[in-house]
């Protein structure tokens, strides 16, 4: 059979897939070309066989195209070109370094304090006084208040626990006996610990010195 | 004053030639379900050797334009008469089978076997181009192969077909 240069449109024609006005064109040529009519009216006879007994015919295709699936995975590296994976590996990295680099510092940190070597995570106690070299024993030892229904218990050390007290005021004055104990030249330090009115520790000072230097 | 004359047909020919491609284009404009589609094409046919007779053909175009014309022609006055006259009419049922005929059915379950009987590689090709009617690019992507080569693969199964049916 001869060859038509308009041959090439013949199964668009037939499968309905020309403009308007091409469709118009290739009419009006098959109507003066008798290779391309002659092809066209044989191809249609095969498109009409296939259009009503395809499923038939292609049973077995149907089925396979259920198995013929491509798998995720090839899909997934086919979706791009190698290079295009290399230049993904490298950006993924850069932002998983930037990521791992700012967000610890981004985060904020809750205070950490030790009581007993235990660590306690919770409210902190702002101290007031002493809180520096102070030149006499201190009668009162004072911090900020952390409201109403809190106990506080204060802790004051040496080399040990010298003594211990428990009080809702945000003060409390030294017992004479206590004062007497202490004396200048030696650092000591304290503490306090604030209690809910269940009695749950709900914040901690730090534990500050406090050289007496007279 | 010499008068033109017009030129002469061998009307028998010119009917056994034109009238399988007119039946075709009617069929493809009005539907092969349409029950009138064979008396638009003897309208067409005898319109044409009327005109023919008449002298109307000057030899302007080539025979196959001025046949293209007029069925053209017919198949508009044809669908606009319809859609005057069916427009409060129901909808015909448009799933008729094309194989009204024996023959036409009888051909088809021939070219339908020869299809099955095709090796794996052409009835792929036509499952994917003609059942599925992807593109000659998307059966090209499938298949791994170039565009061109889909349709080489077509006209050959085409080609062994014909062979087939012709046996």
């Amino acid at each position: 059979m001869k060859k038509c240069k308009h041959e090439d449109l013949i199964d668009d024609y037939l499968l309905n897939k020309l403009s308007e006005e091409k469709k118009q064109e290739f009419e009006a040529h098959y109507f003066n070309c008798p290779v391309c009519f002659e092809k066209m009216a044989e191809r249609d006879e095969i498109l009409t066989a296939i259009k009503y007994k395809g499923h038939t015919i292609f049973q077995d295709l149907e089925r396979e195209k259920g198995t013929d699936r491509v798998p995720l995975l090839e899909q997934i590296w086919t979706f791009f070109t190698p290079k295009q994976w290399v230049l993904a590996a490298a950006t993924a990295a850069v932002l998983l370094v930037v990521v791992l680099n700012i967000v610890p510092n981004l985060k904020t940190e809750s205070p950490q304090f030790f009581i007993n070597d235990d660590l306690v995570r919770g409210g902190s106690i702002k101290l007031i006084s002493p809180v520096i070299t102070v030149d006499a024993v201190p009668s009162q030892f004072r911090w900020e208040s952390l409201g109403e229904d809190v106990e506080y218990k204060i802790e004051i050390y040496n080399h040990e626990l010298l003594w211990s007290a428990t009080t809702t005021n945000n003060y409390i004055s030294l017992p004479p006996e206590i004062k007497e104990r202490m004396v200048a030249g030696e650092k000591y330090s304290w503490q306090v610990k604030a209690f809910s009115g269940e009695g749950t520790l709900i914040a901690v000072s730090s534990k500050v010195q406090f050289p007496v230097t007279k | 004053m010499k008068k033109e004359k017009s030129p002469q047909f061998d009307l028998d020919e010119i009917i056994a030639k034109y009238r399988p491609i007119v039946s075709f284009r009617v069929k493809k404009s009005l539907g092969s379900h349409t029950p009138d589609w064979e008396d638009v094409v003897n309208e067409i046919m005898v319109n044409v050797l009327e005109k023919l007779n008449k002298g109307e053909f000057r030899g302007d175009s080539s025979i196959g334009t001025f046949i293209f014309t007029i069925t053209s022609r017919r198949i508009i006055d044809f669908i606009r008469q319809k859609s005057k006259v069916l427009k409060y009419a129901p909808e015909p049922n448009p799933y008729l089978s094309p194989f009204e005929n024996i023959e036409n059915k009888e051909r088809a379950e021939l070219t339908a076997n020869a299809i099955e009987k095709l090796k794996p590689k052409y009835k792929k090709i036509l499952y994917l181009y003609y059942y599925k009617e992807l593109s000659r690019e998307e059966v090209a992507q499938k298949l791994n192969i170039s565009p061109r080569r889909v349709s080489e693969r077509v006209n050959y199964a085409q080609k062994l077909l014909r062979k087939m049916i012709k046996k």
